[in-house]
């Protein structure tokens, strides 16, 4: 009883430790892309190439004051990023960082992953409802409607996957990658899976719950302070599990040469995360409308062949 | 054939009215062919003529005079300068202003730009137009009562000033939210949406109050007025010399054809011929400020549509020719750089090597520019056929500009009213024919390529002399002036009432986003948020020239 409940503890602390220094060290990353891209330099002078800047921004978010819109609806309002950030914390355990560091190696494995992002549009739409702001709940509503429409695609395009590794398990996923990664077995459905889970993440170009150049700000317009890092630090969470999850279905999770496995797991998320930076700041903002038809008329079908696909291959192999 | 409209819309007005107030005019000198005197109730009649004979109305405001008002309509026609003025006398009888004593019929169903300039002329000058739908204050808060063209208003003293209308203001809130609250429970599954004043994707001070059903936009209405300053009133209390600094903070984007606009109207009253060095430069600082202004409208657009890096290079070229224009006038946007029949100081000898050097690597850019942006199919895929504004609804609203080249029509003042050096240039005008959000995009595009051209035509040839004339009137003769330029977003007119005293009697600024802005609700209807948001930024308006 004793050791495990030290056990949660440590690591409670060891995911919480680890999410914030992610979120800072993901902002930098993404001030420091952007800038390339774009023709400046971005934050260099706060620390070495600027890496503290974020850490100070932290600081002053922490500093600010939380102001309660009048006539929002308190409780949900002060519960939203807390439900918007909490799920996150626990998609941690199943992520595997080498052979037998995995928290907990469940059989229903980055399902369980799936299940506890997807609370966070609750979290998202309470937001958007109790800020009693036109514009928050415009957001919240086109949050929801994607995330109904990405969530099917996302999950179809991992099954093809599961097919070849015929189980859910992270660490039996990561083993049947042994001899070739599943990136070059199912193209198709990485391209599925990279869409869609930019999408659940709001990243460009599917960021309309928050287009700032139409609804402002989107569900989180009426936040100010730590409330609103919260929903930040949840949305760089959602982007590394999202790319960890790809990089362990797609490109053989922590498996690689000469350096220990947490390592080339981070290696290979952080790539993911590198080229959802670069989309970011690359393509405009499809409207809400050419969303939802990009996944129910393109995504969906392309993902139930490919699927359909697999499976055919598959028993064809076995004759 | 338009000489042929010409001629039959001059026999037809002779025909109506007295051939007594009719009057023939000096477009090389006041800006149109024809003058003519209505009686109010014709007035109506004759619009009618002038729309079936396609043309738009230009410019519509009033003057006061002492013992009556003066109703001043401007007719244009796309294809030339067909500028026709005609004017209707208000009474000043009944009294004073407000009360609603004076009468003039509305003209807000035939043309749809009569709308906004009724509306305007109704709380500068407390003139009600009979029939008007919809005859509330423009530019001024609701619920204010005064009328500040008239002569007769005398400001207050500044302090009294702000705390009067910051007062007003606060009232118009209230009274908002009471109408509001008022509609919603009418009818309370609608939902009303204020897009602004303070939002990011107005390009200032705008609100546009939505009528919405879910995102789907059932109509939608501008709400200007919000950086009204008065330029015509200023201007009227100003030397004409000091009338130079207002011409660069009305499009402080453009600001180098308001200049260019000011000097016209002048030189064609006073007679004056600038040199050939004057006339150089400022085409090149025009077109200079023209590629400048589109490059801003161009990552702003983009900036709505959610891609953020264009905008950053839009800047970096923005920048270097800022860098240039500075070098020349001391200043980065409100250039106050032209003067009658000259420019105020020449230009240093390192201008033309820096233009120079500037046009190979934009080039570059605007490639660059079109593999990104044109060809990426999300950018696709959200403008083309996307805020249609047909040919019929741009001339009634007087849309000018590239917004109007969009539509098919190839109107655009450098070739249609000659001015400066413009007829000996060789360059095109772009146009598109599908009149979407995507067509106003491309024109602008490539208008940049074309004023490139311009550039690089002049800049070699930029010939020795004075930069001033030696001698300039300080005040411009009695009558009535107008004149036209095509600045960056359509034409700009300026009609000018001098009463040969040293200041402007009444100085009337035609600004082209003013029309402009007002054929959006035409195209709003059926539209997305986010393609508000687009439509919005495709027109390319700058807030303080339609508030003035």
């Amino acid at each position: 009883m004793i050791p495990e409940l030290f056990t949660i503890i440590l690591y409670g602390t060891l995911v919480i430790l680890f999410v914030s220094v992610n979120a800072l060290f993901l902002v930098w990353m993404e001030r420091r892309v952007s800038a390339r891209i774009q023709l400046r330099r971005g934050p260099i002078h706060v620390g070495w190439q600027g890496l503290l800047q974020t850490v100070a921004d932290a600081v002053k978010l922490i500093s600010k004051e939380l102001v309660l819109p009048s006539e929002s609806d308190r409780f949900l309002y002060i519960l939203a990023p807390m439900l918007v950030f909490a799920p996150l914390l626990a998609a941690f355990l199943i992520l595997p960082l080498g052979p037998g560091m995995v928290m907990r190696d469940l059989n229903v494995g980055f399902l369980f992953a799936f299940a506890l992002t997807n609370i966070t549009f609750i979290g998202i739409f309470i937001a958007g409802w109790s800020s009693n702001s036109k514009y928050a709940l415009l957001g919240a509503m086109r949050a929801v409607a994607q995330n109904i429409s990405y969530e099917i695609p996302l999950l179809l395009s991992t099954m093809g996957v599961v097919l070849l590794a015929q189980s859910l398990k992270m660490s039996e996923l990561v083993a049947a990658q042994n001899s070739v990664w599943f990136i070059f077995l199912q193209p198709v459905a990485f391209l599925i899976f990279l869409c869609s889970s930019l999408a659940e993440a709001n990243r460009a170009p599917f960021d309309i719950p928050e287009a700032e150049s139409e609804l402002v700000a989107g569900f989180h317009t009426e936040y100010s302070g730590m409330r609103f890092a919260l929903f930040f630090l949840g949305e760089y969470t959602a982007i590394f599990i999202s790319s960890a999850i790809a990089a362990t279905l797609f490109l053989g999770g922590w498996e690689g040469p000469f350096l220990p496995g947490a390592v080339w797991l981070l290696i290979k998320t952080y790539a993911i995360v590198l080229v959802v930076m670069w989309i970011r700041w690359t393509f405009p903002r499809l409207r809400s409308d050419q969303l939802m038809s990009f996944a129910w008329k393109v995504l969906i079908p392309f993902a139930i062949v490919n699927v359909f696909i697999t499976a055919v291959v598959l028993e064809l192999q076995k004759i | 054939m338009s000489i042929t409209v010409e001629r039959n819309m001059k026999q037809w007005l002779l025909d109506t009215i007295k051939p007594d107030e009719f009057a023939e005019k000096d477009l090389k000198k006041n800006g149109i062919l024809f003058e003519a005197l209505a009686r109010p109730d014709q007035i109506q009649s004759v619009a009618r003529e002038f729309l079936a004979q396609r043309y738009f109305l230009e410019s519509l405001t009033a003057v006061d005079f002492a013992e009556c008002l003066e109703l001043v309509y401007h007719f244009n026609r796309w294809d030339g300068c067909r500028r026709v003025c005609v004017k209707v006398l208000v009474p000043k009888e009944g009294g004073v202003p407000g009360n609603g004593a004076w009468h003039a019929p509305t003209l807000s169903s035939i043309f749809k730009s009569a709308n906004w300039f009724e509306r305007e002329i109704h709380e500068m000058f407390g003139i009600v137009f009979d029939g008007h739908p919809h005859l509330k204050r423009l530019l001024l808060p609701e619920s204010s009562t005064i009328f500040p063209l008239l002569k007769s208003f005398k400001g207050e003293p500044k302090g009294s000033d702000v705390a009067q209308s910051l007062k007003l203001i606060e009232e118009d809130a209230k009274e908002f939210r009471v109408q509001e609250a008022q509609s919603l429970t009418k009818k309370d599954k609608d939902y009303y949406l204020n897009l602004g004043p303070q939002h990011p994707s107005t390009h200032g001070v705008l609100r546009v109050l939505l009528h919405l059903s879910g995102e789907r936009v059932l109509d939608g209405e501008p709400i200007i007025g919000y950086s009204h300053r008065h330029h015509e009133k200023m201007m009227e209390i100003q030397t004409y010399f000091g009338c130079w600094p207002n011409m660069g903070r009305l499009d402080y984007v453009g600001a180098m054809s308001y200049n260019m606009g000011y000097a016209l109207l002048a030189e064609k009253a006073l007679g004056l011929v600038p040199p050939p060095r004057v006339e150089h430069i400022r085409v090149l600082m025009t077109e200079l400020n023209r590629i400048s202004s589109h490059l801003l409208w161009m990552g702003t657009f983009l900036l709505d549509l959610g891609a953020f890096t264009p905008f950053f290079y839009c800047f970096d070229d923005r920048e270097q020719i800022l860098d240039i224009l500075e070098m020349a006038t001391g200043e980065r946007l409100t250039y106050d750089y032209f003067r009658f029949g000259g420019v105020d100081h020449d230009i240093p000898q390192e201008f033309a090597p820096a233009i120079k050097a500037f046009i190979p690597g934009f080039r570059k850019r605007l490639a660059d520019y079109d593999k990104l942006i044109r060809r990426n199919i999300i950018f696709e895929k959200r403008t083309k056929g996307l805020g249609v504004l047909t040919k019929e609804s741009a001339l009634s609203y007087g849309v000018t500009g590239p917004s109007l080249r969009a539509a098919g029509v190839a109107y655009d003042l450098r070739r249609d009213e000659p001015y400066s050096l413009y007829p000996e240039l060789d360059f095109n005008i772009p146009t598109a024919t599908d009149s979407d959000v995507y067509s106003r995009y491309w024109v602008r595009f490539r208008e940049m390529e074309e004023s490139l051209k311009i550039i690089s035509q002049l800049v070699d040839k930029i010939p020795a002399g004075e930069t001033k004339l030696a001698r300039v009137p300080k005040n411009f003769p009695k009558g009535e002036y107008y004149s036209a330029c095509e600045s960056a977003r359509g034409l700009f007119g300026m009609h000018l009432v001098s009463d040969g005293s040293l200041n402007p009697y009444r100085f009337k600024l035609r600004t082209p986003s003013f029309s402009n802005l007002n054929s959006i609700i035409d195209m709003l209807p059926g539209c997305l948020i986010s393609d508000v948001v687009a439509v919005l930024g495709s027109i390319d308006i700058v807030l303080p020239e339609i508030d003035r």
